[in-house]
């Protein structure tokens, strides 16, 4: 960095700004008898994008924080950071590569939709059973070992996505049958601590699975072989730089930004399960009894809602989700028996992040922790040291955004359920 | 019968007896069976992969020792510790395999940062270790009684890198990827002075092991536009790393690209990084064709019990380990530490890898000849070499030696040119 001076004068400035602005808008808004949830928040991202002057405007006119404001003095914030950023080290690749910053905000989107997509199964869970399952990361594994096994050892030469779909349906059975053997004690009054009783029995579930598998196949690492070959293909055709083009292994956007196969195809389809997961809750009779069991279950017990199903439902949905996670991502990463533990505990981050509970948030949140450890391995000027705090860029804004808004980005402070609305 | 003939017998029954009762003490002060401890990452976020193939090996030893007699009349058993590749899991190992089990001695440790961490607590007790491939400089460093080690030392390895780096035509910025543990660090900063030092750029990036997207660091790499490609981490990372280099266009096929040391297991290369051909690998040992008949029947049953096509270096290590700490046992006469630190200091043991000896300990200290405190308790003669996949789905034992000239069976092929 050219000039660190600059860059941390401003973030020092927005730091003072930000803590005045929390500490001053909250108070100005209970003292007025206003919805305090967002003024916090609001307060800190106003005072560090735009100083006193913000302040003194959101103090004198006291607005409704609607979710306009929220996201644009956000944007605001970040945009100065970046902008202190590349006055101070204008030779830095975030700043003067162009090309770059499209390929590490491509690869932050891809993973980041990947990772939303695994915490989606972990905030399901915890929505309607209120157990934080710690055997995600196996479900996660255990996806990626089946499709391996399917298409490179007991039957080669079988369709990947009918592999995947096996996949997916054995971890849904595993689901079911896990919740059915080992959860309904929690619901019944059959055991002191329920919650406690819930975690401990998915912490047995992941060592089981893990050691299991691991006594099966052993310890080497495995990877299943690439599901789909794109054909050669541009678009507009003949093009001197086309604005798609395709490779048996890629696929190109702009002649700028590449985007290897496997995880192209893992994005795309993490995205069409997304929709249709979205179509069950919303359109479809047992998605509406999962999500009224998630907002209150006495009530949706009284409407004819059976929440000992739902809870079934819930527990292999969101371990057939996390399957679908490992089964997409086996043609990319190396695959062993204890790949899930990195993935879960990112899921973990993230549901916090995005609000436990919130489908959108665990979503929105993997995408923006994507986003922030690309920037963060990117743009760190130290390569040594960009790479080596990959973990902790998550953990950073987990911290900032459970200062600010406690339930996190999309949770809500008093669900109706007793865990969570999505 | 002649008095020359019964004096003559009654010797022969007297030194017998005595020999009997000599044995029959020596057996009184061993319990049999003879415990050794064995350290091996079997758990995330351990390279597990590596750890099995050491525990294999190490239970190949326990067999082989047991079928050739044991140790001092006694079977040996060989107790396996799971260090899980953490430093703080190491002590709780180290500590159990001395207070509980009553481990007489310990071999294995395959991370550095495991043999850190555990050699005082073995060091304290007064129990002797034989570290198998742990590589940081300071584990023989610190110059302590009862720890030795038969891997070779980091800064050595280091140097064979860099060496090898300059010999790549064209060669003015490497790009370094480590792990950001006791073997990546400082393996990382000695290749990078070496390099420095002749004129050669480098960049380090470092990871946690266990890594699986680099997305976004392969694309920095490819910003640095680099000329060649070190990989300094273990386990299935490196696969991870070089295949989604190669996807990126930065791989072994596409320029000078060192991968990890468990792309010496070829199946599991292969199947793991299918755009691998051209990596060069760094090997401890001599390769297969060169192997001590010692190391060819370990590498035999090896093969057959794990159903795999090479046999790793660690595995060597690992079986040498544990075998020479049981002919130390035998030559001192006793499982005391201190009798098995002066077997250690004299012994010369053939092994899987060659002739295993020390150099330097208690009775001479490295300084005399000018050497480092890390030749401490230091085998000094581990053979390493550079290899190179040159054809798709090779063998690691088949694989060309492109480097040093001593061992060399092949000329490098340098993508790029």
């Amino acid at each position: 960095m050219e000039t660190p001076g600059i860059f941390w004068g401003v973030i020092g400035w927005m730091i003072a700004w930000g803590i005045a602005g929390s500490l001053l808008l909250r108070q100005r808004y209970f003292a007025r008898d206003l919805d305090t949830t967002n003024a916090g928040f609001v307060g800190a991202m106003a005072g560090a994008a735009l100083g006193p002057v913000a302040l003194i405007a959101l103090w004198a006119r006291t607005p409704q924080l609607t979710g306009r404001i929220i996201v644009g003095v956000t944007l605001l914030a970040v945009v100065l950071i970046a902008a202190a950023f590349a006055f101070a080290d204008p030779q830095n690749n975030c700043v003067s590569n162009g090309e770059f910053v499209a390929s590490q905000i491509t690869n932050g989107l891809i993973i980041g939709i990947i990772y939303g997509f695994m915490a989606l199964g972990l905030t399901l869970i915890f929505s309607i059973l209120g157990v934080v399952s710690f055997a995600h990361g196996e479900f996660y594994m255990i996806g990626g070992m089946l499709v391996y096994y399917l298409t490179a050892v007991w039957l080669p030469g079988l369709n990947p996505l009918a592999a995947v779909v096996a996949a997916c349906a054995i971890a849904m059975l595993i689901g079911a049958t896990f919740e059915r053997l080992m959860l309904t004690p929690m619901y019944h009054g059959r055991v002191d601590r329920p919650v406690e009783y819930g975690i401990l029995a998915t912490f047995g579930l992941a060592f089981t699975l893990q050691y299991l598998v691991q006594a099966l196949h052993g310890a080497s690492p495995v990877k299943a072989q690439r599901f789909i070959d794109f054909p050669r293909w541009e678009w507009p055709a003949e093009a001197a730089a086309p604005l798609v083009q395709t490779r048996r292994g890629s696929i190109e956007f702009f002649d700028l930004v590449t985007i290897s196969n496997p995880r192209f195809v893992a994005a795309v389809t993490c995205i069409l399960v997304l929709l249709a997961l979205l179509f069950f809750l919303h359109r479809t009779w047992q998605g509406r009894a999962l999500r009224a069991v998630a907002q209150d279950r006495e009530a949706a017990a009284i409407a004819g809602i059976d929440p000992d199903k739902m809870n079934m439902l819930a527990f292999a949905l969101g371990g057939m989700i996390a399957a679908l996670a490992g089964a997409l991502l086996v043609q990319a990463f190396s695959w062993l028996p204890q790949v899930g533990a990195i993935p879960a505990m990112r899921s973990f981050v993230i549901v916090v992040l995005g609000g436990l509970g919130s489908l959108p948030g665990a979503f929105i949140g993997g995408i923006l922790v994507g986003l922030v450890e690309a920037a963060g391995t990117g743009c760190i000027p130290n390569a040594q040291k960009a790479a080596s705090y990959i973990p902790a860029y998550g953990m950073i804004v987990l911290t900032l955004t459970l200062l600010l808004r406690p339930t996190g980005l999309f949770g809500r402070r008093f669900a109706g359920g007793a865990h969570g609305q999505f | 019968m002649t008095k020359s003939s019964l004096t003559g017998k009654f010797l022969l029954v007297a030194t017998s007896t005595l020999a009997l009762v000599a044995g029959a003490a020596t057996a009184q002060d061993v319990s049999c069976p003879i415990r050794i401890g064995a350290l091996a990452p079997l758990s995330a976020p351990g390279t597990v992969v590596g750890g099995e193939a050491m525990r294999d090996a190490m239970l190949i030893a326990e067999e082989d020792i047991n079928a050739a007699g044991g140790v001092l009349g006694c079977g040996i058993e060989v107790v396996i510790g799971d260090s899980e590749g953490l430093p703080e899991r190491a002590v709780a190992i180290m500590e159990r395999l001395i207070t509980q089990d009553g481990v007489v001695a310990v071999g294995g440790g395959y991370h550095s940062s495991v043999g850190v961490a555990s050699k005082d607590v073995a060091n304290d007790r007064g129990i002797p270790v034989v570290f198998a491939e742990t590589w940081n400089d300071t584990i023989t460093g610190d110059k302590q009684k009862y720890i030795f080690r038969i891997a070779p030392l980091s800064s050595w390895t280091s140097n064979i890198i860099w060496e090898f780096a300059l010999t790549v035509p064209g060669v003015e910025k490497v790009a370094i990827l480590t792990e950001n543990t006791d073997y990546g660090i400082p393996a990382s900063q000695e290749t990078a002075k070496g390099l420095n030092e002749n004129g050669v750029e480098s960049v380090i990036f470092s990871v946690d092991i266990g890594t699986q997207d680099y997305s976004g660091i392969v694309n920095r790499i490819m910003a640095e536009d680099p000329d060649m490609i070190i990989t300094l981490v273990t386990g299935e990372a490196a696969y991870n790393f070089t295949q989604q280099a190669a996807d990126a266009g930065i791989g072994p096929l596409d320029i000078p690209f060192q991968t990890g040391q468990d792309a010496l297991e070829s199946g599991a290369y292969w199947e793991n990084v299918p755009d691998g051909q051209y990596a060069f690998v760094q090997r401890i040992g001599v390769p297969e064709s060169q192997f001590t008949e010692k190391g060819k029947a370990f590498a035999a049953v090896y093969k057959e019990r794990t159903g795999k096509s090479d046999v790793e270096s660690y595995a060597m290590e690992a079986y040498d380990s544990i075998a020479i700490l049981a002919q130390a046992i035998e030559e001192a006469g006793s499982t005391d530490g201190d009798a098995i630190v002066m077997a250690l200091e004299d012994i010369r043991h053939e092994g899987t890898l060659g002739t295993i000896y020390f150099d330097y300990g208690l009775k001479r200290d490295p300084s005399e000849d000018g050497k480092g405190d890390e030749w401490w308790h230091q085998w000094p003669d581990p053979a390493i070499t550079m290899i190179q996949y040159q054809v798709e789905g090779q063998s690691s034992t088949e694989a060309a030696i492109v480097y040093p000239e001593a061992y060399k069976t092949a000329d490098p092929v340098f993508v790029n040119q």
